[in-house]
């Protein structure tokens, strides 16, 4: 909301330039978002003294004229008004000057007009923006100094020349702050100096008035007060240029007077006025009503409406005539042949002004106050100052009376302080007397009573309810800037310990990190069948997706039950900038319906979740042999070395070659019966859906489960290191080539009980010297143990290791 | 053992003569060498060396020297090998040094709002703030109610807030939470004063994507609440925070505002310098924060008169965003290698 410092400054009493009144507003909690400094562009105008006046011998309109602008010498200027004379003080625009003349800027330059020179302009009000007259040139009084600049005179004279414009951000809480005055009493409560209120007379209820206008309010909740009066014989036309200047510095176009004399009084005062044309309410009736369903409306911008129930109508004897608190229609506008002007002064419930406003999509000046929730007790002050301004604009007549419908009374509202409570909250001593003067400027009207302040609160305050209220009140006034630091800061009173599973997830990070991964962040919404899609894919479980009711597009629908989507955008995206390698992780929550697992929210799952990706060359190109594609190994390799980095080595790992629609082969990790994680390919399918030139690998864990199951490991006790030397033996074991090495692996390592240390397989091979139908696999064992160990030992658990892969297996110890 | 100073002499004569043609060209070799002769337990010098005591006194001493030349010959022998070979497998090396080096793995890399969490989460560490986490979906009471927003605020608003549908029934349930605050609830509702925390995490807006807004964003949530905690000590942490990320020389100012859990209520600006902007720079808006809201503690359950507590909030994009001089937000969630590859 725009506020004009010329304007303001009627009332209130202080000596801030527009930069420090920006500040004190912002620092008191009335954020001045920006300073837009507005009038003519006076620089170069000064006062010059017509010497001399010739008729122009080319022209029978022009004159020339020589001026004295103080200087040494005259300058001559031709001018074209009929009003010039010698003598006369004058506005002359020099060289150089730049004047802007409705739309267009005109620069004032050396000129030669019909043959003879002008070095300047002699002005007229409207060439300097200072008014719309054009009759003449500007003559100045004898007050003005030869060779001045025009602004210093006009200031001197008491004129305003420039404004200011203050672009406050209003937080929602401000309904006060909303207008002219509003801001004024800050300003007062900041500088120490009375508040200005216009006075106004306003007339007894009653009166003449009531004879012309009934009013009946029939939803009192939502219109606790609706205050109406009567001007005759108005002249609707334009509004003077003072008028126009102050609703130009606040961003609003001029209409006509009658318009502009209730957005003047808004902008003054806060309460929102309508103005009716008389004559066009029917049978002299207003009826406050909610709308029944699909009524239909047209508004005063010419647009139609199909109202939904439930919104505040201002009825006349007949139809409706307006939207409570929203915007007057059309059918009772005042134009130019209007005459009698019907003025409403009303209080509308904010929420219900709020929802109307939303459900018609229109918001307007007046709607933006009703929101806040205007003073209860102000509409017969502006309704009356209205009145009047109308009526001395468009000359018109008052009629006498006002109707004042308040079926609600406004409640008042006490509120005490203790003292004792300001420094509980504040953490500094306020002087008492500080204290007083902030609330007393506030309108609190505060009374002392021991270490209680007793407060009224005011009707323009509905954001004030709590003794805490009144506590931030003073301390926006006295100035955050006040609050110094503790004196001391003891220690929190428990040292917080960092949580394991930020450690945990610190070790990952390092790890990817560290392997080339980059981390990535992705949309938590999908497009719905997107998710569909994903929902069980990776889970191992079949849970509904859980939608958005509202999401602003198709594209963002659906909550993600998996980060695989994600990704994989991520890999086409750069797959389409010419990226080869790409490895890529994610840490983020996913979300399905369930009945159960309910951590927080009743019926809805969700879990953090570790996704890490690899798609092309597994390493960087280099100079001595070429770089093979990543396979599904070294995912796997990837997922052994980051859960051995986590010692967590028990984990059950089920392998699947079932193609599903997002897999071609996978690997499920159990924890405890429990799915914890999965391994895969994607499918050819999604590799070609998402345009991939290389297969794709990805490791995807229920993040939040696993970290509990490392969270819940003992901590580590230390195992001596044996001192003495380990032995190595290689065996190679022939075996059906459709045999699964993991299971032989298993076996060594159960056979091997605890001498055997370590086990790889280094080699697996068919062909010559192998039978057909055959492979090789050979394994290196690495035996160990607290002590020297004898040949004898060793070779008898090989033998051991040898019988049972032959009996398990039909292996065969390779000659 | 039967000996004597002559029969020692034609041993060693012998031994002499074997050390003399040995050819000690491979580390085994020497190896090898080194045992027969010199080997602590079965070398042949030490073991003539421990016939000596069996010698007739007078003969001991020229046995001695006799030994210790042969030894003294061995040894030499022995290094003269070792340093040959040494000497050979470093001389001849021909490698060229201006190659690149091996990479086995690229460079992975943190994505940049995971960065600035860390360093954000990392100050208020030091400060002895506990780590929180909550939900993303959360429920009305969690995210407006108990945060004492009014039944009709705005925020609650199909426009600014997305809801979730609620299974079966297809009606509004749950909701997107829109920021980190519902975590103070969860936290003081499962414990008891005192509080000192922060809570990162996402929150969600419902908004159409554009450059300068996404439909989600991350944010850190502070609360402390004990006895005597006072709105010094809100102003106190915070300029500590802001002098910690932005730098010591930061300028700043805290101002009042307007929070419905918070009261009184203010925002952190810090100046930034724009070289291009007609001031020079501008206020940028960097953190709500406030002395928790009495109907929030009654909410959860603690004594509004007893304790007292303050509680702040940030968002991380845009004090990313100015920090990395970035200027379209939907850049973090692109991804593109050529971005990351620069955090």
């Amino acid at each position: 909301m725009k506020i004009s410092y010329n304007w303001l400054s009627k009332y209130v009493e202080h000596e801030l330039s527009p930069e420090d009144l920006a500040h004190a507003l912002t620092m008191s909690g009335l954020e001045v978002e920006d300073i837009l400094h507005l009038g003519p562009p006076l620089d170069g105008v000064f006062v010059g003294r017509v010497v001399s006046v010739r008729p122009h011998p080319n022209a029978d309109r022009l004159k020339l004229c020589d001026v004295d602008l103080g200087t040494d010498e005259l300058i001559p200027v031709v001018c074209g008004a009929p009003n010039v004379a010698a003598d006369q003080r004058v506005p002359v625009a020099t060289i150089g000057a730049h004047l802007a003349i409705g739309e267009k800027v005109l620069k004032i330059k050396k000129s030669k007009i019909r043959g003879q020179v002008s070095m300047g302009m002699i002005c007229a009000e409207d060439e300097l923006g200072l008014s719309d007259d054009h009759s003449g040139i500007m003559v100045l009084s004898e007050n003005a100094v030869i060779g001045e600049p025009l602004s210093d005179y006009l200031k001197r004279e008491g004129q305003e020349v420039s404004d200011t414009a203050l672009d406050i951000a209003i937080t929602p809480n401000r309904a006060d702050a909303t207008s002219h005055i509003g801001v004024a009493r800050d300003v007062s409560a900041l500088q120490n100096a009375p508040l200005l209120r216009p006075e106004v007379s306003i007339p007894p209820d009653g009166g003449e008035t009531t004879q012309h206008i009934k009013v009946e309010i029939q939803c009192p909740d939502l219109c606790r007060r609706y205050v109406a009066m009567i001007v005759t014989d108005v002249k609707v036309g334009p509004s003077p240029t003072w008028l126009k200047l102050r609703l130009e510095a606040i961003g609003l176009r001029s209409i006509n007077n009658v318009v502009d004399a209730t957005n003047f009084v808004m902008y003054e005062c806060g309460q929102p006025l309508h103005a009716f044309d008389y004559d066009r309410i029917a049978k002299q009736r207003i009826v406050v009503r909610e709308s029944v369903e699909e009524e239909e409306f047209t508004t005063l911008d010419g647009k139609n409406h199909t109202l939904p129930e439930g919104v505040v109508l201002i009825c006349d004897g007949e139809r409706p005539v307006a939207i409570g608190g929203v915007m007057g229609g059309e059918n009772s506008e005042v134009d130019e042949t209007t005459s009698n002007v019907l003025i409403e002064g009303a209080w509308f419930c904010p929420s219900r002004t709020r929802r109307s406003a939303r459900a018609l999509g229109i918001a307007t000046d007046a709607s933006y106050r009703f929101e806040r929730g205007v003073d209860t007790a102000i509409q017969p002050w502006a309704t009356t100052r209205v009145a009047a301004l109308i009526a001395e604009l468009g000359n018109g007549s008052v009629t006498p009376g006002i109707v004042d419908v308040h079926p609600r009374t406004p409640t008042v509202n006490r509120l005490d302080l203790r003292l004792t409570r300001v420094p509980k909250i504040l953490g500094i001593q306020i002087p008492r007397k500080d204290i007083l003067q902030i609330l007393a400027s506030l309108g609190f009207d505060p009374h002392e009573a021991g270490n209680t302040i007793s407060c009224t609160v005011p009707t323009y305050r509905p954001d004030i309810h709590l003794e805490i209220d009144l506590i931030e009140e003073i301390a926006r006034i006295y100035g955050f800037d006040q609050i110094l630091k503790p004196k001391s800061s003891p220690l929190p009173a428990s040292v917080p310990v960092a949580r394991p599973i930020d450690l945990i997830r610190e070790r990952v990070h390092a790890y990817l990190n560290g392997h080339g991964f980059r981390e990535i962040y992705t949309n938590s919404l999908l497009p719905d069948e997107q998710a569909l899609q994903f929902s069980q894919a990776v889970t191992a479980a079949d849970y509904p997706p859980v939608r958005t009711l509202n999401a602003v597009s198709r594209s963002m629908a659906t909550l993600r039950p998996s980060l695989l989507p994600g990704m994989l955008n991520v890999m086409q995206h750069n797959a389409h900038h010419g990226q080869r390698t790409l490895r890529f992780y994610e840490f983020g929550h996913v979300f399905h319906l369930s009945e159960h697992e309910a951590a927080f929210v009743e019926n809805y799952s969700e879990y953090e979740v570790l996704l890490f990706g690899i798609s092309g060359p597994v390493r960087p190109q280099s100079w001595d042999g070429s770089i093979p594609l990543a396979d599904f190994f070294d995912i796997k390799g990837d997922v052994e070395k980051l859960l051995s980095l986590l010692n967590l080595n028990s984990l059950r790992m089920e392998p699947s070659v079932e193609p599903t629609t997002i897999t071609a082969h996978h690997i499920t990790l159990y924890a405890n019966k429990k799915w914890v994680g999965t391994i895969a390919r994607l499918s050819d399918e999604m590799q070609a859906a998402h345009d991939l030139p290389d297969p794709v690998f990805f490791a995807t864990f229920n993040w939040t489960r696993l970290a509990l199951i490392c969270e819940e490991q003992p901590p580590t006790v230390y195992t001596p290191v044996s001192r003495y030397p380990v032995v190595e033996r290689d065996i190679a074991m022939v075996v059906d080539s459709q045999q699964p090495v993991g299971p032989m692996l298993n076996k060594v390592r159960r056979a091997g009980q605890t001498l055997l240390k370590n086990v790889d397989i280094f080699d697996i091979y068919e062909g010559e010297g192998i039978a057909p139908g055959k492979k090789s696999v050979a394994f290196s064992l690495r035996f160990g143990a607290n002590r020297t160990l004898r040949d004898k030992e060793i070779d008898h658990v090989v033998q051991k290791i040898v019988t049972t892969l032959s009996a398990q297996f039909e292996a065969e110890l390779r000659a | 053992m039967e000996t004597n100073l002559e029969y020692l002499k034609t041993v060693a004569a012998t031994f002499t003569e074997e050390i003399a043609v040995a050819k000690l060209d491979t580390p085994a070799k020497s190896e090898e060498f080194r045992i027969r002769f010199l080997g602590q337990r079965r070398g042949v010098i030490p073991k003539l060396f421990k016939t000596i005591p069996h010698l007739p006194k007078q003969d001991r001493r020229s046995a001695g020297l006799l030994l210790n030349a042969l030894r003294k010959e061995a040894q030499t022998v022995l290094e003269h090998a070792i340093e040959q070979y040494r000497v050979k497998s470093t001389d001849t090396c021909d490698i060229d040094l201006t190659l690149p080096g091996r990479r086995s793995q690229w460079a992975g890399s943190r994505h940049p709002i995971t960065l600035a969490l860390a360093k954000i989460t990392d100050i208020f560490e030091h400060m002895g703030f506990a780590i929180a986490e909550g939900p993303e979906i959360e429920d009305d009471w969690h995210n407006f109610t108990a945060l004492n927003f009014p039944a009709d605020h705005p925020a609650r608003d199909m426009q600014d807030t997305l809801f979730i549908e609620e299974p079966g029934e297809g009606r509004a349930g749950a909701m997107m939470r829109t920021h980190t605050s519902p975590v103070q609830i969860r936290t003081m509702m499962a414990g008891d004063p005192p509080f000192r925390l922060i809570a990162p995490g996402r929150v969600f807006r419902n908004e159409a994507i554009t450059y300068k807004s996404y439909c989600l964003f991350h944010q850190v949530e502070g609360l402390v609440v004990d006895e005597g905690v006072t709105m010094a000590d809100l102003k106190h942490t915070l300029t500590g925070f802001a002098r910690a990320f932005f730098g010591e020389e930061v300028k700043m100012r805290f101002r009042p505002s307007f929070f419905p859990f918070t009261e009184p209520s203010g925002e952190v600006d810090i100046w930034w310098d724009l070289p291009d902007h007609p001031d020079g720079g501008r206020w940028m808006e960097i953190l709500g924060s406030g002395m928790v809201h009495p109907n929030v503690l009654d909410a959860v359950g603690i004594d509004s008169e007893r304790y007292t507590g303050y509680a702040f909030g940030m968002g991380i994009e845009r004090p990313a965003m100015l920090r990395y001089g970035i200027d379209d937000i939907r850049i973090f969630y692109e991804n593109d290698v050529r971005f990351l590859a620069q955090f």
